[in-house]
Order: C-alpha cells, then structure tokens, then sequence
C-alpha cells in the first residue's frame, strides 16, 4: 500500500502554510497600497454578527418585571438578582457584563422583538429570511449584496465587504461585488513555492474560460480563482501596518473581530464585514451553552470596540447582531427551548443613540406559544442603509419601512 | 415594473439551452474515454487513468452494471480503528461517565475555581480521546471511498449522509455513533428510501441530533418532526405548522437505551392520543407518521430533485423532476433500478450535464488520490477537507452541504489549489502517470496532462502557457524539459493543471 504522508499538520486542520508566513514577512517590508484612491472612500463600516441558531432573546434581554416570564422559564429563568437591569422590568443576562459597560456609555442600541410576520420556525428558511430580507419570496442575493451592488463601489477593489467565514453567506451574495470568504488569515494564501514561471503560468490558468465544453459555473470558478490569487495575495500586505492594541479572547469571534480590526483600521475601502458565532440551537441543557456563548460575545466585541478606540476608529464602525429566531417561550422538557419567534437585536458602536428601543413583545398573549415580534427586522435595515450609509433602500429593501432614531 | 430583487439576482446555474427530448431515455451515442470519466465522477469518485480506460473499453451499460452490481466488500475494514480510553474500554459504548458536576453550567467564566480543575483535567482527557475517534472514524471512510469496489455505493452513502446530515462531536454523538449510522445508509444505499427513513427514526445518532430522544409526551420536541418533513421527505411548503406539531407528538418516545444505545419505543412516554396529521386522524405513531409522508405526491418530488441537483445538475427543470419522481415512484422507492435509469439516460450523457456540478472537496480530494494511484489517505487529509469547506461526519446543519457555488469562495478555492501542490510532490515521487514514461517533447508532456487529468478540457492557449512552463520559458536559470529538471517540472505542470477551472468542475 502507497500510502501518502505529504501533509504535515495538525489533525484539525491547523496546518501552517508556510507561505502565509512568508508573505507577511514580505508585506512587513512593502508599504501598504490600498488599490482605492484616499478621500474617495466612504469611511463607514458596518460589522455585521450573526448568532447562529436561533439565540433565546428572553434570556438575553430579560424582562425579568414580567411575572410570566418566570412562569414560563421554571428552570430556565434568570433570577432577577443576576440581571443587569437596564429599566426596572429588563436587563441584560450576566454574561453580557462588557455589553452592560458600553450600554452605560451609550454605546449599546438595543432593538427589543425584532421579527417579522408569519414567521417562519425553520433555521434554514428563517436564516434566509434574516440574510435576504424577504419574508414572502425566494430570492437569491442578500440585502448587504444588494447594497453593495447598489452603492456603485470599484469593482477593482477587492474587499468592497469581506466575510470571515468559511463559506460565502447568503446575505453577502449580490450580483456584481464578488466578496472574498475568509476563514482565517493563516492559510489564506496560496502555499506552492514553485518557481518564477510556475507563478506566472499559474496567473493565467486558473482563470481558463475557453475550454470546450460549456458549463454553468465555469465563469464563477474562473473569477474566483482570479479573486483569491490576486486577493490572498494581497490582503496580508495591506492590512500588515496595522497594529492591534488590545487583548482578544482566544476563541473563534475574537480572531475573527481581531482581523477586523486590522482591516477596518488599514481603511481598504471596505463597508461590511460579516462574521459568525454559534451555534445557539439549545433544544436541550441551554444554560451552559448560552452562557458561555454569550459570555465570548461580550467579550470579543468589547475587545473590538477597545482596539478601535485606541486607534481612533470606533466611531467608524457600527456593529449589528441578528439571529434567525428568538425562542419559543416556554422552556420544553429537556431544559432547553424549541425554535421561538421575535428577539432583539443589538447596534452597537461610537456614533449611535445607546438605549433601548421598540417594545419588549408581551408575555401575556403569545401566538401558539411565541413572542410577536414589535419591530420589523427591516427597519434596522432601512435605519443602516439610510442613516449609517446614507443610501436609499431602492432596490435593496422590498418596501419601505421606518427608521429607527438610533443613528442621527 | 421589474422587481429590483429579480433584476439583481446572481446568475442562475441550470445549464443553459433546452432539456434534450426523453431524457430519461438510455442513450445511444458514441461511448468514449471522457464520457466514461464523467460517469465515474459523478457515480465514483473518478479513477485512474486506467481505471477510464477500462470503463470507455466496455459498453455504456457494461460500465454502468458494474457500477450497480457491485462486488462483495468483504476485504474491506469492517470499522473504524476504535480508541481506548485508560481502562482499555472502547469510548464508544457505553460512554465515560464524567462527575455529575460537569453537566450543569459553568463556573463563573471570570475566576478559575481550583476545585474544578481536576474536572477540566478529565474533561480535556476525554475530549481528546473522542477527537482521535472523530479522526478514525473519518479517515475510516475516507480509506473506504478511495477503495472500496463498489465505489457507487460509497457515493450513495455519501448522499444520504448529506440528506440526512447528521453531525458527530456535538449533541452527545460521539464515538462510533456516527459510524453506526454510516452503516445504516450503506445498507439501504441503493435499497428502498422509505426503509431507510423507518430506520433512522429509530437511529441513535438521529435520536440525539435532532433531539427526539428527548421527545415526551408532556414537552413534545418538533426538531425531529419539522427537519423529516422539511428536509428529509417533501421540503418546505408541502405541510403545515400543525402537521408538525401533530406528528411531533406522533414521535414521543422514540428514544434509545442508555446502557447498550439501542432504540426503544418508550410507551410510558408516547402520546396515544388522536393526532391528524396531512388530513389522516387516528392515534398514529411515528412509523405512521412515515408511512403518510411517503404516499405524498411531494416526497418522490422532492427525492428526485435533490439526486438530480447532487448527480445531475443544479436547479433542473420540473418536467425532469417530475420524469425522475415518476420513476422513483414506478419503484417504490427502491432506488437501484431509479439510479440504473438515470445513469443510462440521455439527459446523463448530454452537454448540459458534462462538467456542470462543482466537485465537492470530498470529490475532489479522493479523485486526485486515485488519480494518481494512492490507495490510502493521509489522516492530515481531514484537515484539508475542513479548509475546503467539508469533512465527512461533520456536516455544518441539519441542511447538510449546500453544494454548487457554495463550495467556491476564495478561501476553499485556495485549499483545493494548496492540496492540489501538495498531492503533485507527493505523486512526483511515486511512481503514477506522471514518471511513467521517459521524458517527451514538452508539448507532448502539456497534451497529454491535459488529457489525463482534464480529458482534454483545457483552452489551446492553457496547453500553450503549460507547455512554456515545461520547457522554462520566463524563467532564466532552467533550460528546456530534459531528464535533469523532469520530475520537477512535471510536478509543476500537474498542480498547474488542477489548478485550471475544469479540474473545479464534475
């Protein structure tokens, strides 16, 4: 038996390319060239979090004043000794201490029963429904591709939005801006240390779009092989200059909101940075699994907004949470809870109206068991787009809906 | 007024022209090497360049039977290496019991309490005792896909465990009951569907993923419920919210056995009470339940459209689903007859479906292992697979892997182009297809790359730039392609090679 050892590394996939290395040595010596001319950039930056899963929102923001509220969490409830209290009947679960911080300084927005109507229990539907921003149809682009589309960016920029994820999520799919997934810097390159005219040949092969044979998804392999050549190559050169002040959680979203430091902070021209954290999908045993990831969130963003700040540059950013659902508001059986409906948002960042906004969906008439939401998660939308970015929501929101007076 | 929303849609990736007439009629055109390759790539995982030949050396429906009427497996491993904890104990079954202390929440995440470390201390045991299981188990059938000579059964079990993707690591699914459900689907692979979704309402993993293993009667759980209806037999739209609740409570007590992992039907548990369920009412169990899906005019639809965008193409037209559900349905949900039809038919063999799926990564990583002759798998392999965006057993949701443009982004493009450099320097020192023969002429060596590896489904112009690289033009120390810089420059060419579009492509 052949058996072949070529790949030397650790089980989880950690393997070191040691080209990445390489190249950010290389960048140390190059100076930064972003490829978008200075001025010309809109500085706003939209960080956009999606809890993933389905995060129990009566757990996050607590409305520990209403009494059925403990009534339908027997085991589940936050004692309201626990809560961070925000208003005398919510407050904020334990976990999100750094949150409650930066809620003090006005740097928290909270948007209380966002949803929208007919809502949907399925992750996969209601995620695209969040993603899409469009309840009643099927559609194929996400409301940030839209505007990103929409927003007349330089197509020769190739982080006009950047996803630190594995896979592209739907709500970054647009039809013209083609956004780079990244899951992490490290291994984000190409590691081949072949010679002068491998390289060469190699810029034109991959993107071979005269072959002889017709296929659908020939032009997409062609561009996105173009893209991440030219782009990995790059991305780590551009971004080299920038140096972090302050400490992350060594867990996924703080590598994650680190890199986006560095790129919101070496001004690329990019609008939107998309990452991801979960999963919050607790049928069952809730409390550990909610607390710790609410607990990291807390802590990356507030590491985040910290490292901004010592660079000047968190009143750039705007930061936005959603999940596909809240959760059902009795706890079921196994001391956890099914797919609910409404659950807040947050909008965090240092050019907001901190507060708390919209109403808190009532605990007294429930629909077949759910919270109805209070706000439509497309006014948070149409707030970003119009007052953040300062664009129409034409052709990027299906409708119009109203703003809400966070960001003035 | 056009919707701004429709305008602004991605480009659609159904191939483009007309669905040829009878498609699901047996073709009768020429057979030939890249024919038989593309057949092996959708219903193996490829192979070798002899591998092709044998299958374009024969009829169409000579290589298509020995692909369905497959040989015995028998000299394969029967399992997955299983790793000892300290007692020599399987981690398996049962699985080590931990202090009770470690199930309830955590301590205050801001001080580490001392009197907890000795439980962080097992903890850390365990976990990674169950990761060099994760990592058996999938190697395991990494191994299997590679050789195994019934390759087709291989990819059918690959389908349905995205079909009925459930993820091991998470929710209690740890050592081999992921394996256990591995062996669930390969049994039934080419077998009947409605079977085998009898059979994973009662399978372990299953039971825990989609938490009816916790479904009672007083706190019905609808995870399972929703996900059978909605992702594993007839899609969204086909049934109600209340059909969901209603056979959510058709499925309490379907748990398992702690002690041996066994289903058990717990009647303590059960509601035995009226439920109506897709306009049946009756005291109807989960197997009811199952039984009404599968007289639905959705769920041969809803089959037939998932095989097509998996085997196929992406978004085929309703009139081929509707021929492929018609066949299901004809067959009763066995699928080795549906399978036979659809790798002999017209639409199979036609230039809509050549090349017009993106390979997975686990397509892509074993059919560049037999492409070059490897009969094992690197264990490194799993992490490779994780950067391109799929490890066996390890699914991201319930949804399983979306496929199509969904595995092209920058970041898994840059994995398969680094696996693709990696595997070259490796197969550059085995002896494969690429040292088989003395060094010719570097245009020779770039077409017959090119035809080896991508059946010729290379530009001129890409045969051209490989054929300079070989001969190292642009480069000023090397000379022309001679038996001094001939391993090299052959490795050099074959990552070239795969790094072109058409290697991306099925």
């Amino acid at each position: 038996m052949q058996r072949s050892r070529f790949l030397i590394g650790s089980l989880a996939g950690l393997t070191v390319s040691a080209n990445a290395t390489d190249l950010f040595a290389k960048a140390l010596a190059m100076p930064a060239l972003p490829n978008v001319a200075p001025g010309a950039v809109d500085d706003r930056v939209l960080i956009v979090i999606n809890l993933q899963g389905g995060n129990d929102g009566l757990n996050t923001v607590v409305p520990y004043g209403m009494p059925n509220y403990y009534r339908y969490r027997p085991t589940l409830g936050i004692s309201p000794h626990d809560v961070l209290d925000l208003d005398n009947t919510i407050g904020l679960n334990p976990q999100l201490a750094p949150l409650k911080a930066m809620y003090d300084k006005g740097q928290v927005a909270i948007v209380q029963g966002a949803g929208y109507p007919n809502p949907d229990h399925s992750h996969f539907r209601s995620t695209e429904i969040w993603q899409t921003a469009e309840p009643e149809h099927y559609v194929s682009t996400g409301w940030v591709g839209r505007y990103l589309d929409e927003a007349d960016l330089p197509e020769s920029n190739l982080f006009n939005a950047v996803a630190l994820a594995p896979v592209l999520p739907a709500v970054m799919v647009g039809r013209r801006v083609d956004v780079p997934a990244i899951a992490a810097l490290r291994g984000y390159g190409l590691s081949s240390d072949g010679n002068v005219g491998e390289r060469a040949a190699f810029a034109t092969v991959v993107h071979d779009d005269r072959v002889p044979f017709s296929s659908p998804y020939l032009a997409t392999v062609a561009t996105i092989e173009d893209h991440a050549q030219r782009g990995s190559e790059e991305l780590p050169k551009l971004i080299a200059g920038y140096a972090s002040q302050a400490t992350y959680p060594a867990t996924p979203l703080g590598r994650s909101l680190s890199l986006a430091a560095q790129i919101v902070g070496s001004r690329l021209g990019t609008r939107v940075i998309y990452v991801q954290h979960g999963s919050f999908d607790t049928h069952a045993a809730q409390k550990p699994t909610q607390d710790r990831l609410l607990h990291e969130l807390a802590d990356a963003v507030k590491a985040f907004y910290d490292d901004l700040a010592a660079h000047g540059e968190e009143k750039r950013v705007l930061t936005m949470t959603f999940s596909e659902f809240g959760r059902r508001v009795a706890e079921n059986g196994s001391r956890g809870t099914d797919h609910g409906e409404a659950a807040p948002m947050f909008l965090i960042g240092g050019g907001i109206a901190g507060g708390l906004y919209g109403k808190h969906p009532s605990l007294d008439a429930l629909d077949n068991g759910d919270a109805t939401f209070t706000t439509d998660f497309r006014s948070v939308y149409a707030t970003i787009l119009e007052k953040w970015f300062q664009r129409p929501t034409t052709g990027v929101l299906a409708g119009s809906f109203p703003t809400l007076p966070i960001l003035t | 007024m056009i919707d701004p929303m429709v305008a602004s849609a991605p480009p659609a990736f159904r191939p483009a022209g007309p669905l040829p007439a009878s498609p699901l009629a047996p073709y009768a055109g020429p057979w030939n090497a890249r024919l038989a390759a593309h057949l092996l790539r959708r219903a193996a995982f490829g192979g070798s360049p002899s591998d092709i030949q044998t299958a374009a050396g024969q009829t169409m429906n000579a290589a298509v039977d020995a692909l369905i009427h497959f040989p015995s497996t028998d000299s394969l491993p029967e399992g997955p290496e299983l790793i000892d904890n300290d007692e020599g104990t399987p981690i398996a079954l049962p699985q080590i019991a931990l202090p009770q202390t470690m199930a309830s929440p955590m301590p205050d995440a801001s001080g580490a309490d001392p009197a907890t470390s000795a439980i962080v201390e097992a903890r850390k045991a365990r976990q990674m005792l169950r990761r060099r299981q994760e990592l058996a188990n999938v190697t395991w059938w990494l191994d299997r896909m590679l050789v195994s000579p019934a390759p087709l059964q291989e990819k059918m079990t690959l389908y349905l465990h995205g079909h009925f993707a459930t993820a091991s690591g998470t929710k209690g699914i740890y050592g081999t009951d992921i394996v256990d459900q591995n062996w669930l689907l390969r049994h039934y692979a080419l077998g009947n569907w409605r079977d085998l979704t009898h059979q994973i309402a009662r399978d372990r993993a299953m039971l825990k993923w989609l938490d009816n293993a916790r479904n009672v009667k007083a706190h019905p759980n609808e995870n399972f419920a929703r996900e059978l209806m909605e992702l594993f037999t007839l899609g969204i739209g086909n049934y109600t919210e209340n059909d969901v609740r209603e056979s959510a409570r058709a499925f309490t007590g379907y748990t398992f056995r702690r002690r041996t992992g066994e289903f058990y039907f717990n009647v303590a548990q059960h509601d035995d009470g009226d439920k109506t369920f897709l306009g049946h009412t009756g005291n109807l169990s989960g197997d009811d339940v199952i039984d009404i899906i599968f007289t639905q005019p959705a769920a041969p639809k809803y089959f037939a459209r998932r095989l097509l965008e998996f085997f196929v193409y992406s978004d085929p037209e309703p009139e081929l689903v509707d021929a492929v559900a018609a066949t299901i349905r004809k067959n009763d949900f066995n699928m080795a007859p549906v399978m036979s039809v659809l790798f002999r038919s017209n639409v199979f063999y036609s230039d809509r479906t050549y090349r017009a799926l993106v390979k997975s990564p686990v397509e892509f990583a074993i059919g560049s292992y037999k492409l070059f002759g490897f009969t094992e798998v690197a264990p490194q392999t799993v992490g490779v697979l994780n950067r391109m965006g799929q490890v066996p057993f390890h699914p991201p949701s319930v949804k399983g892997w979306d496929g199509g443009a969904q595995w092209l982004n920058t970041q898994t493009i840059l994995a398969r182009e680094n696996f693709a450099s990696e595997i070259t320097t490796a197969a550059a020192q085995s002896k494969n297809f690429l040292n088989a023969a003395p060094p010719a002429p570097a245009r020779d060596e770039a077409q017959a790359l090119t035809h080896t590896i991508l059946q010729g489904d290379a530009s001129p112009a890409s045969v051209a730039d490989l054929e300079s690289y070989l001969d190292g033009r642009g480069t000023s120390a090397d000379g022309m392609l001679s038996g001094e810089n001939f391993e090299e420059r052959m490795r050099g060419a074959a990552y070239l090679t795969m790094a072109m579009p058409a290697y991306q492509l099925s």
